[in-house]
């Protein structure tokens, strides 16, 4: 497991997590808000987003993609892609779209968008887990070296 | 329709993600792992509405939004009224050929939570299901206020402590059942009414998937427990789930027009619901010797919903 | 396709139906309406029109009238032509979405057949109901007979979606007395009237799938401010549009319409100011008081939002005494109107004496000898210099002589 395969920018757009939501926005004035308020997704054609992966899309600056939420969390999911059976479970409970699953494979964490809220480390199956949470200032190859064996069974 | 394949897990997952991270939900909400499985379950353009609650306005933040398709939230009652005129409005652009792609594949869904459901915004929604718009309405059930602070709304079930039934020497908290927004969506005569929970995403994937692509106005209650307000730990989402179909407080159903009703879940080991409240910071007053007694109506309520469902689907009326 | 549906040079219409044939004509594509009286015929007519094939868009009736409003936005927010109408109680249960539609610059047209706010209940005209809708952001059109209901709902549809423009737009016409008494209407051609309107070309429209947007974002301390401002200046900006387009009806029809409309003003030294049906009543009244020696004039308010003060203020730069009628219970203060004529006025170089008058509350008629009492008032205004009555008082009110407020000024 090298560290490469835990990039913190694994297949990211070069849009994603540029803006902090809550601080440093560029506050801009009346006259260059949008008209009503609305908000495209999109820059371009995006008549075929559904079929696009994110890395793929051609995101405004108004999507929240664009945004980052990683200073809300003080612990971090760190992946483990040793372990994982790509079950999935993580992918489809994340409440932030956080997990990176292409080709039916999990491949790693956004970390623009990944609160912190162990979601995906509860719904993991394996053993030892292939998700497990550490301090958002752990080092990643730290982590995965200090990774648990499996464990064995607990008698009933 | 196109669909997404929901055969397994790892089909499912490549489906491309149309809702967007960096809302402001809170950590482990439920209601974003309901929208992102209802938004990856068809390849459609949707046009979603959305009432206010969680879910809006922590997903369409000036000047960020989380929503790749066309999105609109007007006020706290009338996302079903907003999507329903909407998809009229596709209906006369279609037959008059001013669309910018005439054919192009749309489904329209709106967004609730329980306070905008069952109590501010009931009007709207029944006056849309009464006029047979083609839409999916989706109810994310927190069972309070969240968004205002976790007041008491008519889905709190009974017991719950709240800001506005507040537990304490006099009092067990909410003292009213809960509000059986199925049944009276069903009555409306909607072709597809649904109970459902994330923690079981494919019998969730499927009624979403059978809601879109029914026509006429379908309904689904989902469960979306609230670690903010229900008092647990963000983690613990999917577990409380678990513990809140096995228990039955949350049985899966679903109501075909108005009369056939259809059981989808059957826990092999239906767990007390101790179990479910003792999770709960919510439900704790309720274990002191003085409140034990409305675990025990709380359990026979319960019990006897279940029967009634049971009967109900046997008879199929 | 639709059926056609034939109209004569000359018709005899009261203003409800001349306003649903304007919606017929512009092809509205979708309705969503609450009934409420007296603006109920103009939805039932357009109801029609759809059962009967001579449209081809959709009325969606629902279950109140905040919903139809909520339906408008969602519908207009889809791409296409909107329009409704409704009244009083009505209005009131739409005001929370009036706001939505205004910040989120949809181009719905609102025909609103003024009617008094309960309570007491009331069915009959005043403008209470324009008046809580000052504020919601929208273009507010005054329409004084039915002609001008039927002229000016064609109208506002070309001002509302124009691209400079995209604010949503009431059209005004005075309940009953205007909504329900037959008179000529000389209607333009399906064909002239189609041409004159023209199609909608939408703005951030929710059905293009190419171009997916958010409708109705949070904005709090950070951002509220300066989309509020941005749609305010979008407010003021209109005018030139609204100009244009009234410019382009008269080449049409021959049929002028102003911001300001001012009849016998030219010498005036006294005049009314008012809307609505009034308006045709104070100028038989000015024609009387000149035939008694009073140099008297009307000047009448045709669009209300945005107001026209630069307008106003030209037209009253030689008046010496004003007299501002409002037909809305005002509540603990002077008329909103007459605020908004002082406000013009007190900046002004000449700033004349204007007093206020209150009168046809829920469908209280005004007559001529009325306003002609309020001619005399304002002479004897001009002739002293000051203002010689309460400022704010009640016309035609049984009881005692109610007023409010003396003046300090000479």
């Amino acid at each position: 497991m090298s560290v490469e395969q835990q990039d913190l920018n694994l297949l990211a757009n070069e849009k994603r997590g540029r803006f902090q939501l809550e601080a440093g926005q560029d506050l801009y004035g009346w006259n260059e808000v949008t008209q009503g308020s609305v908000l495209p997704a999109f820059e371009g054609d995006a008549s075929n987003v559904a079929n696009q992966k994110a890395e793929e899309r051609n995101y405004s600056d108004y999507n929240s993609y664009s945004a980052t939420v990683s200073s809300w969390r003080v612990i971090k999911p760190v992946f483990n892609i040793d372990v994982c059976i790509d079950c999935q479970n993580c992918w489809v409970w994340c409440p932030d779209s956080s997990i990176l699953s292409r080709d039916k494979q999990m491949l790693g964490i956004d970390y623009d968008h990944c609160k912190g809220c162990e979601v995906c480390v509860e719904v993991c199956p394996t053993n030892p887990k292939s998700l497990l949470m550490f301090s958002e200032y752990e080092d990643l190859g730290d982590a995965l070296a200090s990774w648990p064996e499996k464990k064995k069974k607990e008698k009933k | 329709m196109a669909i997404t394949s929901i055969k397994n897990l790892k089909e499912f997952s490549t489906s491309n993600d149309r809702f967007e991270g960096a809302h402001t939900l809170c950590p482990g909400c439920a209601h974003s792992m309901i929208v992102r499985e209802l938004m990856n379950c068809t390849d459609d353009n949707l046009v979603v509405s959305a009432n206010t609650g969680c879910l809006e306005v922590s997903t369409a933040v000036y000047p960020f939004t989380s929503w790749d398709t066309s999105w609109i939230h007007i006020g706290f009652e009338n996302a079903a009224t907003s999507v329903s005129a909407a998809q009229v409005m596709h209906k006369v652009r279609k037959k008059k050929g001013t669309l910018k792609d005439n054919d192009a594949p749309v489904k329209f869904v709106a967004f609730g939570g329980d306070g905008s459901t069952f109590d501010i915004g009931f009007q709207w929604l029944s006056g849309a299901f009464e006029r047979q718009h083609d839409f999916t309405y989706i109810c994310l059930d927190n069972e309070n206020y969240a968004n205002t602070g976790g007041q008491r709304s008519s889905a709190t079930p009974i017991g719950a402590t709240t800001s506005t039934s507040v537990a304490g020497t006099h009092s067990y908290g909410k003292k009213e059942k809960k509000k059986d927004i199925v049944s009276i969506m069903a009555a409306h005569g909607s072709p597809y009414v649904a109970q459902l929970a994330p923690n079981k995403w494919k019998m969730m994937a499927k009624g979403f998937q059978k809601a879109l692509e029914t026509e006429g106005p379908c309904f689904i209650n989902t469960v979306s427990p609230c670690c903010t307000e229900w008092k647990f730990e963000p983690k613990d989402t999917i577990s409380i789930t678990d513990l809140a179909v096995d228990s039955l407080m949350f049985p899966m159903y679903e109501i075909i027009d108005g009369h056939e009703l259809n059981i989808l879940y059957r826990p092999k080991n239906v767990l007390k619901v101790e179990d479910y409240l003792g999770a709960q910071g919510r439900y704790k007053h309720l274990f002191k010797p003085e409140y034990r007694h409305i675990i025990d109506k709380i359990q026979k309520d319960i019990d006897e919903d279940w029967a009634r469902l049971q009967r109900r689907e046997e008879a199929r009326v | 396709m639709a059926v056609e549906f034939e109209v004569n040079e000359r018709e005899v219409w009261d203003g409800n139906y001349a306003a649903s044939q304007a919606l017929r004509q512009a092809d509205v594509d979708v309705v969503v309406a609450y009934p409420i009286t007296p603006s109920t015929p103009i939805v039932e007519n357009y109801g029609s029109y759809v059962g009967n094939g001579y449209i081809d868009g959709e009325f969606i009736m629902v279950e109140s009238e905040h919903a139809a409003m909520s339906g408008c936005i969602g519908a207009s927010a889809a791409g296409g032509r909107v329009a409704t109408a409704t009244s009083s109680q009505g209005f009131a249960l739409m005001v929370e979405v009036l706001y939505q539609a205004s910040g989120m610059r949809l181009p719905i047209v609102l025909n609103v057949v003024n009617r008094a706010l309960a309570s007491p209940l009331n069915v009959r005209g005043d403008h209470a109901d324009m008046y809580l809708g000052r504020d919601c952001g929208w273009l507010q059109v005054s329409a004084f007979n039915a002609q001008e209901a039927y002229d000016l709902a064609l109208c506002a549809f070309r001002i509302a979606e124009h691209h400079d423009v995209r604010l949503p737009m009431m059209v005004h016409q005075d309940g009953f007395i205007t909504s329900h008494t037959a008179q000529n209407v000389y209607p333009l051609s399906n064909e002239a009237a189609k041409k004159f309107v023209g199609t909608i070309d939408p703005v951030d429209d929710m059905l293009d799938f190419s171009r997916p947007v958010t409708y109705g974002a949070q904005t709090e301390e950070d951002w509220h401010f300066e989309h509020k401002a941005k749609q305010h200046k979008a407010i003021m900006d209109s005018v030139p549009v609204i100009e244009e387009v009234f410019a382009e009806f008269k080449a049409l029809t021959g049929r002028e319409y102003k911001r300001v409309e001012a009849y016998d003003m030219e010498d005036a030294e006294v005049c009314i100011i008012g809307l609505g049906t009034t308006v045709e009543s104070a100028r038989v009244a000015a024609k009387e008081m000149r035939k008694e020696g009073v140099k008297a004039g009307v000047v009448a308010m045709r669009v209300f939002r945005p107001f026209p003060y630069e307008e106003l203020r030209e037209v009253l730069k030689n008046v010496k005494s004003i007299g501002v009628t409002d037909r809305s219970s005002p509540g603990g203060a002077m008329g909103a109107f007459y605020n908004e004529v002082s406000a013009a006025m007190m900046t002004s170089e000449s700033r004349p004496l204007v007093t206020n008058y209150i009168y046809g509350l829920g469908g209280r008629d005004i007559s001529i000898e009325n306003l002609k009492t309020i001619f005399k008032e304002q002479q004897a205004n001009a002739d002293a210099g000051h203002i010689t009555t309460d400022i704010q008082q009640f016309v035609n009110l049984r009881g005692p002589k109610l007023g409010f407020f003396k003046s300090k000024r000479s």
